[in-house]
Parts: C-alpha cells; sequence; structure tokens
C-alpha cells in the first residue's frame, strides 16, 4: 500500500517536473525569437544617420532599447536553459503542445475569424461584416441548435445595425461602409 | 486656485456631463461584475466614446467607469466567489463566505460603503499631494525625468506578474514598440521597413486594446464550460440594509482609513494596482485583527478592508499622472492617453496649465463615487442578473467594440491590422505568463523617456551626469536596489522551496 502510494507520488512529481520544463522550453524559444529580432533591430537602428545638431540621432535610443533586450534575453535564456537541465525531464513535447492547441482551438478559430473580418470590414463595410462576424462567433462558442441560432441572428442584428447606427447618429463616428455600399 | 476649482466644478455639474458620468458608472458595475472582465477593459471599450466629448467630460465619464468598475467586481466575487475582477481577489475571502451564510445583502452593502469611503480618502489624499509634488516635478531636468522613467519600470517589472526578468522584458519590448515609426524629436521615420501601416508609428491605444483586450477575450473561451458560472446561487430575496451597514463600516475607523491609505500608496506606485492593495490590505487587517482566526469565514473586517483597499488605488494612482505625467498603472495610462487624444500634454505643467481639468477631475472623482454609491443602493438587485449572460455574446460584442474603439482613434483601416496583430502577439505572452501592464507601460513612457534621454544628451554629451546630480542618482539608485530586493526574495523563496523539497525527500 505504501509502495503504492510512494509510487503515484513518485510519478506526480515526475509529470510535474515534465511539466515546469515544457513550459520553461516555450519561453526559452520566446527568449531566442525576441533576443535575436532585437539583435537585428540594434544594428538596423544603428544604420540611422546622426545629425550635426544632436550627435545622438534617431537611431541611438531604439539601439540602446534593442541592446537592452537582446542582453536581457539572453540572461533569460541561459537561465531557462539551466532549469530545463535541472528538471532533465523534458519530453512528450509534440503531444503537450497538441493538447495545449486542443484548448485553445476555439481561441484560435475565433482569432481566425476576427483577420476574416478585419480584412472584409472595408469592402462589405461595417454592418454586413459585423453581422456575419458575430453570428458565426456566437455559434461557435454556443454550439449549433435551434435556439442559438435564432438568438445569435437577433443579437447580431442589434450589435452589427444598432452599434453602427448609434456611433453615428449619436457618437459622429462613422464606420466604414464598404465599397459594395459606398457610392 | 479657487477659480480654476470652480471652473472644473461647472463642467462637472453640466447636466449632460452627469448623465454620460450616470451612464459610465452603471457601465463599470455592470463590466466589473461580468467574471473575467476587468476595469481596464471596461475603460478601453468607454475611450472610444469620448473622443466626441470636452476632454473633462470624457476623463469625468471615464473616472466614473473606474470607480464603478472597482466596485462591480465585488458582486460576483460576494456572490458566486468568483472575482469579477482581479482587484477583487481577496474580496471573495470574506464576502463570499458571509453571502454563503446567509448575509448576501449585508456583504454586498459592506462592500460597496467601503469601496466609497475608499475613494472619498484617496481623492482627499489626491487633492493635498498632487499640487505640491507637481511643483517639485516641474523643477525636474531630463536627466531626472529619464532616471524616474528607469525607476518607474523597473517597479513595474518587480511588483506585476511571476517573474522579474520577464517583466523587465515585457517593458523593454514596449520601449522598444515605442521606437518604431517617426522619432519623437526630428519626426524621422524608423524601423518602419517603408510599410505604410508601420510608418505612422504604432498608436498607444491599439498597443494597449491588442494588448489586454484581444488577449483577455481569447483567454476567455479557453477550455470553454471550466468556468461556466449560473445564477442559482444567487437568492432571490437579499436584504441590503444599507443605512445600519453604513454605520458598522463607520464603527471601523482603523480598518478603513489604514486600508484606504495602503490603496492610495500601491496605487502611486507604478504599475501596481488594485489587484496588489486588495490583497495587502486584507493581509494587513487580518495581521493587526485582534480576532485574525475569524478571517476567511466571513468576517466584516475582511470585506471593508479588500473593497477600501482596491477603490482608494483610483485617487492613488491619479497622484504620479496629474503631478508627474506617469500613470501608475494601465488604467491611468489609457487616461493620460484620453487627454492626449484632446491634445492636453499630461506631465507635471498639467496642474498649471490646465488648473481647471486638474481640479475638475479631483471633483469627478468625487461625484463619480456618490454616483456609484446611489446606483449600488438603489439598483444592486438588477446588476446581479449580469452575471447569467452567457459568454457566446459577451466575447464577441466586446470585440467589436475594441474593433471600434481602435478605429475611431484615427479612422485608418491600417490600424485594425495592427489590432489584429497585436492581439496575437498578446495572446502569446499572455500565454506564456509574461506580465502585460509592463509592456503598455513600455509603449506610453518610451517617446518620454527617449525626449528626455536625448535632451540631457544634447545640451551636455556626459552619461556621467545622470550618476552626479544627486535626484537623478537617488531615483538611479532606488531603480537598483528594487531590482536587487526582488532578486532577493525570489531566491530567498528559492531556497525555502528547496529545503521544502529536501525535508519531504528526508522523510
Amino acid at each position: 500500500m505504501t509502495n503504492g502510494t510512494e509510487k503515484s507520488a513518485a510519478a506526480g512529481a515526475d509529470a510535474s517536473a515534465a511539466r515546469r520544463a515544457r513550459t520553461e522550453f516555450a519561453r526559452l524559444i520566446s527568449y531566442i525569437v525576441f533576443g535575436l529580432g532585437s539583435v537585428y533591430l540594434s544594428v538596423r537602428a544603428g544604420a540611422l544617420p546622426t545629425s550635426r545638431w544632436e550627435p545622438l540621432g534617431a537611431g541611438s535610443f531604439p539601439k540602446l532599447v534593442f541592446a537592452v533586450l537582446a542582453v536581457l534575453c539572453l540572461i533569460a535564456a541561459i537561465r531557462a536553459v539551466i532549469d530545463i537541465r535541472k528538471t532533465g525531464h523534458l519530453y512528450g513535447l509534440s503531444g503537450a503542445l497538441r493538447r495545449w492547441i486542443r484548448a485553445r482551438q476555439v481561441a484560435f478559430a475565433l482569432f481566425g475569424l476576427l483577420v476574416v473580418y478585419l480584412a472584409a470590414l472595408p469592402y462589405a463595410g461595417f454592418s454586413l461584416a459585423t453581422f456575419v462576424f458575430l453570428m458565426i462567433a456566437q455559434l461557435m462558442i454556443a454550439g449549433i441548435s435551434k435556439k442559438t441560432i435564432i438568438q445569435s441572428v437577433i443579437a447580431a442584428l442589434i450589435f452589427s445595425v444598432g452599434l453602427n447606427l448609434l456611433f453615428a447618429e449619436v457618437f459622429n463616428v462613422f464606420l466604414p461602409r464598404g465599397v459594395l455600399f459606398a457610392g | 486656485m479657487l477659480d480654476a476649482f470652480l471652473a472644473g466644478a461647472h463642467q462637472v455639474f453640466a447636466f449632460d456631463t452627469l448623465i454620460y458620468m450616470l451612464i459610465g458608472s452603471v457601465a463599470g458595475i455592470v463590466a466589473a461584475a461580468i467574471p473575467g472582465f476587468t476595469v481596464t477593459m471596461a475603460i478601453i471599450l468607454t475611450l472610444p466614446l469620448t473622443f466626441t466629448m470636452d476632454p473633462l467630460q470624457g476623463v469625468s465619464v471615464m473616472l466614473s467607469v473606474y470607480v464603478g468598475g472597482y466596485t462591480g467586481g465585488l458582486i460576483s466575487a460576494a456572490l458566486l466567489g468568483i472575482p469579477g475582477t482581479p482587484s477583487s481577489v481577496a474580496t471573495t475571502f470574506d464576502a463570499f463566505p458571509m453571502a454563503r451564510g446567509g448575509e448576501p445583502g449585508r456583504a454586498l452593502s459592506l462592500g460597496v460603503w467601503s469601496s466609497f469611503f475608499g475613494t472619498v480618502i484617496s481623492t482627499i489624499i489626491l487633492i493635498v499631494a498632487a499640487p505640491p509634488l507637481a511643483l517639485i516635478a516641474v523643477k525636474l531636468g531630463p536627466w531626472e525625468y529619464f532616471s524616474l522613467i528607469v525607476f518607474a519600470l523597473t517597479i513595474v517589472a518587480s511588483l506585476v506578474g511571476n517573474s522579474l526578468m520577464r517583466g523587465l522584458i515585457a517593458g523593454v519590448i514596449g520601449l522598444g514598440l515605442a521606437t518604431v515609426g517617426p522619432d519623437p524629436m526630428m519626426g524621422r521615420p524608423r524601423l518602419t521597413f517603408d510599410s505604410d501601416i508601420l510608418m505612422p508609428g504604432l498608436p498607444f491605444l491599439i498597443v494597449l486594446i491588442g494588448i489586454f483586450a484581444i488577449s483577455q477575450l481569447m483567454s476567455e473561451v479557453e477550455d470553454d464550460g471550466k468556468t461556466g458560472t449560473k445564477g442559482a446561487l444567487i437568492p432571490d430575496v437579499i436584504e441590503f440594509k444599507t443605512w445600519a451597514v453604513m454605520r458598522e463600516v463607520l464603527m471601523h475607523p482603523v480598518n478603513l482609513v489604514r486600508s484606504s491609505l495602503i490603496g492610495v500608496f500601491i496605487g502611486a506606485l507604478p504599475g501596481a494596482g488594485g489587484s496588489i492593495a486588495n490583497l495587502l490590505a486584507y493581509d494587513q487587517a487580518k495581521r493587526s485583527s485582534k480576532n485574525p482566526e475569524e478571517f476567511g469565514k466571513g468576517t466584516p473586517d475582511g470585506v471593508i478592508a479588500s473593497e477600501a483597499g482596491n477603490s482608494a488605488t483610483a485617487g492613488g494612482g491619479l497622484i504620479p499622472m496629474i503631478a508627474l505625467g506617469i500613470p501608475g498603472s494601465a488604467v491611468d495610462a489609457i487616461l493620460m492617453a484620453a487627454l492626449m487624444v484632446h491634445g492636453i500634454s499630461v506631465g507635471p505643467r498639467l496642474i498649471m496649465d490646465n488648473a481647471d481639468l486638474a481640479y475638475g477631475m479631483f471633483i469627478a472623482m468625487i461625484v463619480a463615487s456618490l454616483m456609484m454609491l446611489v446606483v449600488c443602493v438603489l439598483s444592486m438587485r438588477l446588476f446581479l442578473r449580469v452575471t447569467d449572460i452567457p459568454k457566446q455574446f459577451i466575447v464577441p460584442t466586446v470585440m467589436i467594440c475594441c474593433v471600434i474603439g481602435a478605429f475611431a482613434l484615427n479612422n485608418r483601416v491600417t490600424d485594425l491590422y495592427l489590432l489584429g496583430a497585436i492581439g496575437l502577439v498578446g495572446y502569446g505572452l499572455k500565454s506564456l505568463d509574461y506580465p502585460l501592464a509592463p509592456l503598455v507601460l513600455g509603449v506610453i513612457l518610451g517617446p518620454i523617456a527617449e525626449t528626455n534621454l536625448r535632451r540631457a544628451l544634447m545640451s551636455d554629451g556626459d552619461w556621467t551626469v545622470f550618476f552626479t546630480r544627486p535626484i537623478s542618482a537617488v531615483l538611479l539608485a532606488a531603480a537598483l536596489l528594487s531590482v536587487i530586493f526582488s532578486v532577493r526574495s525570489v531566491l530567498k523563496m528559492r531556497r525555502k522551496d528547496r529545503a521544502a523539497t529536501d525535508e519531504q525527500d528526508g522523510d
């Protein structure tokens, strides 16, 4: 009995160490991306010309900022590597990534829909694009049933046409009319 | 001074301003009552509506959303045990047990009155502290200002989030983002890669909406069902006992004033907002209580401390913003940006050049807290129903409001593409546990830091001046100390963890 409890406790500690190592690995990738990006931007900013009136010039501040960022990322990356080596349990990466994405599939789908909506906005206009976006987004989150479809259509109508009218008539903020409806 | 005070009062007490503030107060309470939606998001959504208003009118409306928002978080904290905003985490410790113990009305009334008194106390301190601080601040040179910003950013990085290093990285990324576009002194384009989208720079508000709101909305639809809340916990009949509870709150003057002072102090520190004040005030109340064992079981002292603490940060956060031009929190940064949209430069001269606006803001704080009180007392029952609205309506609709806000700022469709890209980056950073507040403060402080650094070195190219001018040296030393203390506390915690693990292994 005690043996079994010990075994399950050890397995739990092992799983938690693996999780910690995977999180640290994901962060390590972010440090590398930010670090390399900041080195590139620092060099690019350094190439900006200075002025006779102002020796520092437009490039000095971004050069300094991105150099500091590169140093911070380097330190963070070294610490992350040490942490990962210490825990020594970096396995199951692809499975964990799949689980991570699966848990966020609605979030990513919603973001994809937002991108399509933003791209369509100048062409379709605010009311039409918003109506379609709201309806699909609501059904995506709530699931498709007769009740949710009716609710979504009503809510989408109110917040697409209604918001457009509110902003145009009350706040004098004119939202994109769309090339289809302009003229 | 009296003229400016009266001019400010005249604008705040205009009928239309009061109506807008009332709507703002209701909106703030409603938004914050929805679990997962922060006060920051409520303010972001209010921003585009204020573009067409006068500066003071716009800021007054945003302040009423701010004050209302800090109270709204209390509703779901007390009744559902879920903090409506991160700044009402400690409120759940005692308000929720009190509500479950059959006194939901008392828990809510205690919270509302404590919030009201907390806001009023913080506003009084704001009125007393901001003008003299601004008088000192105008005497600071570019060296001191640059060092002050370095200090502010290190404080933010060390106070917010779980890691100093990631906080610092986020803050510096913010400074870096602010360098894209025309440089603040000569207007020379930088790091734009000849792209039309990047040519005007990254507008602060677009970064803010993308980083905070879009990433938060995406998080809301992760693992659906985990945070699902049903309204069954809310009883149909609630007795609020408004006036009896007011007397009860006033019977705890030491706790009320101490918690409010903690709130003001924490609010005045850049980056540290209501969430820290809420926990710290609760902790202090528990430590100095004669009956600490009652905390966590529904004691009124716990509710008073947590709610007075978080509400008092509203006034505290305005102190550095009005006196120094350095926002105390993300919400203050939005208020600052709103004033900048109206062409008002925020800094130590604000109180001298636009005294009516500064004094008007003080009056608006008091009026907003009164409105919050009246709205809560009269219609708390209605707000309880807000927590029942399903996510499928809220998330997409709020997303649309964010898009409208981003578009209305400059009427530029390209800003919307930036919004999408920044939103995705924000979501990635949030998933990796980077604190987002330092990044946003970095973006707003970046141009101020750059202008002051370049000015300082333009007159005298010697870098050592930053260390030889006393105030500048003190501020840089304070920045270094804040990093050292933060690193020390992390190391201490690690040692403790290691000792605990060794002990477990030894067993």
